[in-house]
């Protein structure tokens, strides 16, 4: 069965549980990752959106990536940075239109989300289903207003 | 797919695939310093040699440069037998001779008890290990700014005519994939040196931050079909964009429905 990520912006809260969740499941040698998710206040009152790869189709990461690291994953429809691959010559992170393929100073690494090749754990621990894991056919696109 | 024992274990590979790529997915530790995966496999440092017999080789075996080995069916692989440890340990005895003053060489050869090297090292060396791996990403990448220039005792990585390379865009991808972290570049405050020429970084028109070259950023655009607009801020400046514009849309909308 295919499964969509859904955000919903009106439902975060900013608690930033998707965060924790993110870099605990993104963890190197034992010690947790940057994460890829950000909980973003928005300037307006009791409003943040989770700024999370939106894994476009047309990706600019895609066709900055030099030496085809960047690939999509027919598996899971996302876009994967294979890190052997990766020489980390941050064309991606400067080309990112929305800012989400990001360096891990920590680690020195380029990451991006990759839905942790499909089964999201953000999805699983935001407490007011802003982020969601579902089936396709359960995933209604919204009706303009 | 073809069926192969490494070390006792029968393992699944695919097709054509270098040995070296089965024992990293593997995990099994070999090491390697010229590998890299997005690169053609060059066979330079000889330290992931391994032990191959086949069944029908009657104890018969050979010891080869597994990043260059193609998987066969029926091939029996040791990569930690007492021979191939030996020859690891004088593949970086020599290493330890040439480059004495070199941190990462000094640790892998810890690992493999060679604490000292038993020739006599060379006095004013440099710590290239003339692996190719800079000038092989540097081909890939497709600048082709640095190549190895000279043979024998001269052989050293350089740029044409030993001059400031003009395909050069300062990925800085050389140094950063540089085993031995030779290759140097000098990080000063909106430029960035390397190879003997400088270059300009672009910086974020909202908060500062440097992020990649300016002649990367042209050539991205010119030959990747990228906006050139997209380089003009920074990753985290154009996150909080794309928060405050998608929260506009959802503001208008909690707005009209309440």
């Amino acid at each position: 069965m295919s499964y969509r990520f859904t955000v919903s912006p009106h439902l975060c809260t900013g608690c930033r549980t998707c965060e924790l969740a993110c870099s605990f499941m993104h963890a190197v040698e034992g010690k947790r990752g940057a994460t890829r998710i950000h909980p973003l206040e928005t300037g307006f009152k009791e409003l943040w959106v989770p700024v999370v790869c939106l894994q476009c189709d047309d990706a600019a990461c895609v066709k900055s990536c030099l030496v085809d690291a960047l690939k999509r994953n027919p598996e899971t429809g996302t876009i994967d940075l294979d890190r052997e691959v990766c020489v980390r010559c941050m064309a991606c992170v400067a080309a990112c239109p929305f800012g989400c393929s990001l360096l891990d100073d920590q680690h020195n690494l380029v990451v991006k989300c990759d839905l942790c090749g499909g089964d999201p754990a953000c999805a699983h621990f935001c407490p007011t289903h802003a982020l969601e894991w579902k089936p396709i056919e359960t995933v209604k696109r919204k009706q303009a207003v | 797919m073809v069926s192969l024992t490494i070390n006792g274990r029968i393992v699944k590979a695919k097709d054509g695939e270098m040995l070296l790529a089965v024992l990293r997915r593997e995990k099994i530790d070999v090491p390697a310093m010229c590998h890299h995966a997005a690169v053609e496999p060059f066979g330079a440092c000889r330290l992931c040699v391994v032990e191959i017999t086949r069944a029908e080789w009657k104890g018969w075996c050979d010891y080869v440069t597994s990043c260059l080995y193609p998987v066969s069916p029926g091939l029996i692989v040791n990569t930690h037998s007492d021979k191939v440890n030996e020859l690891r340990r004088t593949i970086l005895d020599l290493f330890l001779a040439r480059h004495p003053d070199c941190p990462e060489i000094a640790e892998l050869a810890g690992e493999y008890g060679v604490f000292k090297t038993t020739y006599e090292t060379v006095v004013g060396g440099n710590n290239c290990i003339l692996c190719g791996l800079c000038t092989r990403i540097c081909d890939r990448m497709g600048f082709t700014a640095i190549s190895t220039v000279g043979r024998g005792h001269g052989k050293e990585v350089a740029p044409p005519l030993r001059q400031a390379p003009p395909d050069c865009v300062g990925c800085l991808a050389c140094a950063e994939n540089c085993p031995t972290k030779f290759i140097e570049y000098k990080l000063r405050k909106k430029r960035v040196t390397i190879w003997e020429r400088e270059f300009e970084l672009l910086t974020c028109t909202k908060c500062g931050k440097t992020t990649i070259t300016k002649d990367f950023a042209e050539y991205l655009s010119r030959h990747r079909a990228i906006d050139a607009g997209y380089f003009e801020i920074c990753d985290e400046c154009r996150r909080k964009n794309l928060a405050v514009s998608m929260g506009e849309i959802v503001n208008w909308e909690r707005e009209l429905l309440t």
